[in-house]
């Protein structure tokens, strides 16, 4: 800053958090089209809406920390599958209720674990990894459950995803203890700076003492353990659970974290970004529904929005001259 | 060259160690068929749903039973037709002497069916046709036509909705044959017979029951005087069933559909749903490899208007069709004695 | 930097190799003339797009919308043959172009307002199918003439006609890539965009070739794909991002960009589907199979990196 006075409040704001405040008028936007269709804006149906994209809002915080340190991860939603298995299978054993939550995030981590290690260690780029572990994952899900779906869930497990904290739906709260959690620890712990750090540039980052190894071995692992609680939330709203949940779950999620503006090439964004991105994936569908547009021609709509984000994203950036 | 001996060692063991632990299937040696066992290939659309499970399971009990049935049942995790083909050709290869599969799109997986019968394999399919004359198939086994599950379809809906409802579809895939099928029948006999029936929408949720439970959501709110949903696959039913339950609607709104009692077990037994209409997979997978040990040895040919298969009887033999049975329904009452 | 790329090529063979000799120990059916051809048959449409894929990977790029183009590039030429009554074969050609302009349009948004191209080609693989199955409504083309079928089930001298055509294609691309100054450039792009930018190289003119190109291969594969299964449906070519990535990473390019070649992706493409081949003819399940082709992709990469840490030493 070479002039003499400071800008004004409004335009540093807007330089923050330019992304996230496009996405959430993008929003609004969208919402008042869809809501011009009698029902949409009815409090029913924007809670239904919230708790539809609450298993994405989560999800995609995880993918906001492991895109943020330059990363990807394209097997989530296969590690979704084996994580809502393992919760069905827990939750039919009979176990306590923080078990029912515990043992999925354990198996979540597990599997963000063992891809960090390949990424952070072995130094396998991670789109490669989570590639190969997407097969893995995806096939060892089938194998092991011999295809059967998961039935019969107790109602203690059913009550998570269906169930209510002090009037607000469960999955509700648990999304948003858990954009909470993220955008504290990426704004304001060490560990939250030294992640955009390494995703910024990775070589200064090791020069400035960061393990960066560390950071990303961390980041996918709180990604995974956050890929399990998604899919527990996910899992516990249906009567039966499906060994092959979760197909196109990551790209879902990618497009929420990009949508809400965070930079692919790491060291840029935050979560409420991406919980916005989220949320604006889930009203497009519902919306559609609403404005009966065809169901042939649905998906393209969605497609087509995103792009739209994407690109007004990018001339924006452009424009403020990166 | 110590790295590629590195690659190589390791490598050549995984796959090794893995085949050793995967030799589930194989039973005696593919090559070495010592006794004469006929070898019978059975292929689902794809692995992993409830339904295709019942299926390997009557499967696996017919084998059982006829003794001399070799049956290998395989096929891709996900329902596309060309992760089906490679193993047609396998198959091919290995000189299996039957193959019976539910194809995932008809004209697609003809020309390997044909060369499999031109290498003298015998070709049956089942649950889903492939073109017949350019596949060169012998037999149809039919869970039940497409004109008697549509009609049954719309008959359930009729009497628990009202003849003059606003209804909704939910289906799987946009290019399902099946389902396609079924709507068209729907839709024929509904212009029929019930014209005063509306059709108000039709979702495809693919084979996600997330989605289809979302679909329906929305699908209430959009329409809110729909009177009943249509979940025509055994995914879409119990997705659209939970959404109506979890509105409140139980009993209020009819939902019919197609599925596996399995699946649907809790939504009748609460009232969401009356009645589940299905035809028995564990049974048809048993038809199905009693039709094709019965091709191989010539019990069953063409002409033939009946068909002896083990436990189940007398079925129907219509052309090259070989009929299950009508379609069944399961209900309340009759639910709890079915485990697939 | 020659020599690494040729050792990974040689170490790709010795695994080849030794995973036929493998396959082969697993079931005598393997090594049969009938089977190996039919496997590189299955092959040919996905090696037709990971020759492109390779071009794009080196510069530093990738391209996830190549199945939508080929769901969308089917489906235009089915519906121009069968509801526009055009000739089948200018139908195709109008296809070509289709997948070309897709191609185009990615490049576009990629160079010209400079988009990351992971993010468009997500969006772009969602947009494309999206119009394929509206544009569509979810029907299916049939009965093709039979002259047309025999481009993907035919055979000259014994060998599939798709086969021919990948191996020429093959030849091409790698002339094309090492041989000519446009392939220089495309390894300079990837390599080090700035610097190349600077020596003269019109980077962006060279990216929204390689788009083009890889849209164009896409069609290309659609077509054969056609004629192969004798259907157009506008679910087609779903998941052949995927396979056409491996066989490239696989194969030895760098997803940093830089170096590659298309030989290695066609022998990694090649080493994936007699893979499962093999495991197929002995009984292998295919969950277990997608198992180990994962596994496969992660330990082969993994001990690539590893040797050359070890180099650096």
């Amino acid at each position: 800053m070479t002039s003499k006075q400071s800008p004004p409040l409004r335009l540093t704001i807007w330089r923050q958090y330019g992304r996230e405040m496009s996405v959430g008028v993008f929003l609004l936007l969208l919402l008042g089209y869809f809501g011009s269709t009698p029902g949409f804006l009815r409090a029913e149906n924007l809670r239904d809406i919230l708790i539809n994209a609450a298993p994405l809002v989560i999800a995609a915080c995880g993918m906001t920390m492991v895109i943020v340190a330059g990363m990807i991860d394209i097997s989530a939603g296969s590690a979704l599958a084996v994580c809502a298995v393992v919760a069905g299978i827990t939750a039919k054993a009979g176990a306590p209720l923080p078990l029912m939550l515990l043992l999925p995030m354990l198996t979540g981590a597990a599997i963000g674990a063992v891809n960090g290690w390949l990424v952070a260690w072995l130094r396998v780029p991670a789109i490669i990894v989570t590639l190969g572990m997407m097969s893995v994952l995806r096939g060892g899900i089938i194998w092991w459950t011999r295809g059967e779906w998961i039935g019969n869930l107790p109602p203690s497990f059913s009550a998570i995803g269906r169930g209510e904290v002090v009037g607000v739906p469960t999955p509700v709260v648990i999304a948003l203890g858990v954009v909470l959690f993220v955008a504290l620890l990426l704004a304001r712990t060490p560990f939250g700076r030294h992640i955009y750090a390494v995703g910024g540039n990775p070589v200064a980052a090791a020069r400035m003492g960061i393990s960066v190894r560390r950071v990303l071995w961390l980041v996918f692992m709180l990604h995974g353990m956050l890929l399990g609680l998604s899919a527990v939330v996910y899992a516990s709203r249906f009567s039966v659970i499906q060994s092959n949940a979760g197909i196109g779950f990551e790209l879902l999620a990618i497009s929420a974290v990009v949508v809400g503006g965070v930079n692919i090439f790491g060291g840029q964004g935050t979560v409420w970004g991406s919980a916005l991105g989220a949320l604006l994936l889930q009203v497009i569908g519902t919306g559609l529904i609403f404005r009966r547009v065809s169901e042939y021609w649905a998906p393209s709509v969605q497609g087509a929005l995103v792009l739209l984000a994407v690109v007004t994203d990018a001339l924006r950036t452009r424009r403020a001259g990166q | 060259m110590r790295t590629a001996a590195i690659c190589v060692i390791i490598v050549v063991a995984m796959l090794s160690l893995f085949t050793a632990c995967s030799r589930k299937q194989a039973g005696p040696s593919a090559a070495k068929n010592v006794e004469k066992k006929l070898v019978v290939a059975v292929m689902p659309k794809l692995k992993g749903i409830d339904y295709f499970n019942a299926v390997e399971r009557g499967a696996k009990e017919a084998a059982q039973e006829l003794g001399n049935v070799e049956l290998t049942y395989d096929g891709p995790i996900e329902g596309k037709v060309d992760l089906q083909i490679p193993f047609i050709e396998s198959w091919t290869l290995q000189k299996v002497d039957v193959i019976a599969v539910a194809c995932n799109d008809p004209d697609a997986i003809a020309p390997a069916l044909k060369r499999a019968r031109e290498k003298g394999v015998r070709v049956i399919t089942y649950d889903a046709d492939a073109n017949a004359e350019k596949s060169g198939r012998e037999f149809f086994v039919n869970q039940a036509t497409f004109e008697d599950i549509g009609r049954a379809l719309v008959d359930e809906m009729a009497a628990q909705a009202g003849e003059d409802a606003k209804v909704a579809i939910v289906s799987s895939s946009p290019t399902a044959p099946n389902q396609n099928a079924w709507i068209a029948v729907m839709k024929r006999y509904m212009a029929e017979r019930y014209p005063k029936m509306q059709i108000v929408t039709i979702q495809y949720p693919e084979e996600d029951q997330g989605r289809a439970f979302s679909m329906t959501q929305d699908i209430l709110k959009t329409y809110p005087d729909v009177k009943g949903i249509f979940g025509i696959s055994s995914v879409a039913f119990p997705g659209a069933a939970d959404a109506v339950r979890q509105a409140g609607k139980s009993g209020k709104i009819a939902v019919v559909g197609l599925s596996t009692p399995k699946s649907m077990r809790e939504f009748v037994k609460d009232g969401t749903v009356k009645t589940v209409i299905l035809w028995n997979p564990v049974d048809l997978g048993y038809l199905t490899v009693y039709v094709a040990k019965a091709v191989l040895d010539g019990t069953l040919q063409r002409g033939a208007t009946e068909f002896e298969a083990g436990r189940l009887g007398k079925v129907k033999v219509q052309g090259d069709q070989v009929l299950l049975g009508a379609p069944m329904k399961f209900t309340a009452e009759n639910i709890d004695q079915y485990d697939f | 930097m020659r020599r690494l790329v040729k050792r990974r090529e040689a170490v790709l063979v010795v695994l080849l190799v030794a995973e036929m000799a493998a396959m082969q120990w697993l079931s005598p059916l393997f090594l049969t003339a009938e089977n190996l051809i039919e496997v590189v048959r299955q092959s040919a449409e996905i090696g037709l797009i990971a020759l492109a894929m390779t071009l794009v990977i080196i510069t530093a790029g990738i391209d996830l919308s190549v199945g939508s183009i080929v769901g969308l590039s089917i489906m235009v030429m089915g519906m121009l043959w069968a509801d526009a009554g055009l000739p089948l074969f200018l139908a195709a050609l109008l296809a070509l172009l289709t997948g070309t302009i897709l191609g185009g349009f990615n490049g576009i948004l990629i160079t010209l307002v400079g988009i990351p191209p992971l993010i468009v080609t997500l969006a772009t693989m969602a947009g494309f199918r999206g119009i394929a199955l509206g544009m569509s409504q979810a029907r299916s083309i049939r009965n093709f003439p039979e002259q047309f079928l025999q481009l993907g089930q035919g055979y000259v001298l014994g060998i599939p006609v798709q086969v021919w055509i990948l191996a020429i294609a093959a030849l091409l691309f790698h002339v094309a890539l090492t041989r000519t100054g446009w392939g220089r450039s495309v390894f300079s792009v990837g390599a080090n965009e700035a610097a190349a930018r600077l020596s003269g190289v019109p980077v962006s003119w060279v990216k929204l070739q390689v788009y083009m190109l890889s849209g164009f291969m896409s069609a290309l594969a659609a077509v054969i794909y056609a004629a192969h299964v004798s259907v157009a449906k506008p679910d087609a070519g779903l998941g052949f991002e995927l396979t056409a990535i491996t066989a490239v990473v696989l194969g030895g390019t760098a997803i940093s960009g830089g170096e590659g070649g298309v030989l290695g992706s066609l022998v990694a493409l090649l080493m994936v589907g007699f893979l499962r081949s093999g495991l197929t003819l002995a009984r292998v399940p295919s969950e277990a199979q997608d198992m180990m082709v994962g596994l496969l992709l992660i330990v082969v990469v993994a001990i690539d990196r590893w040797s050359r840490w070890v180099e650096t030493r």
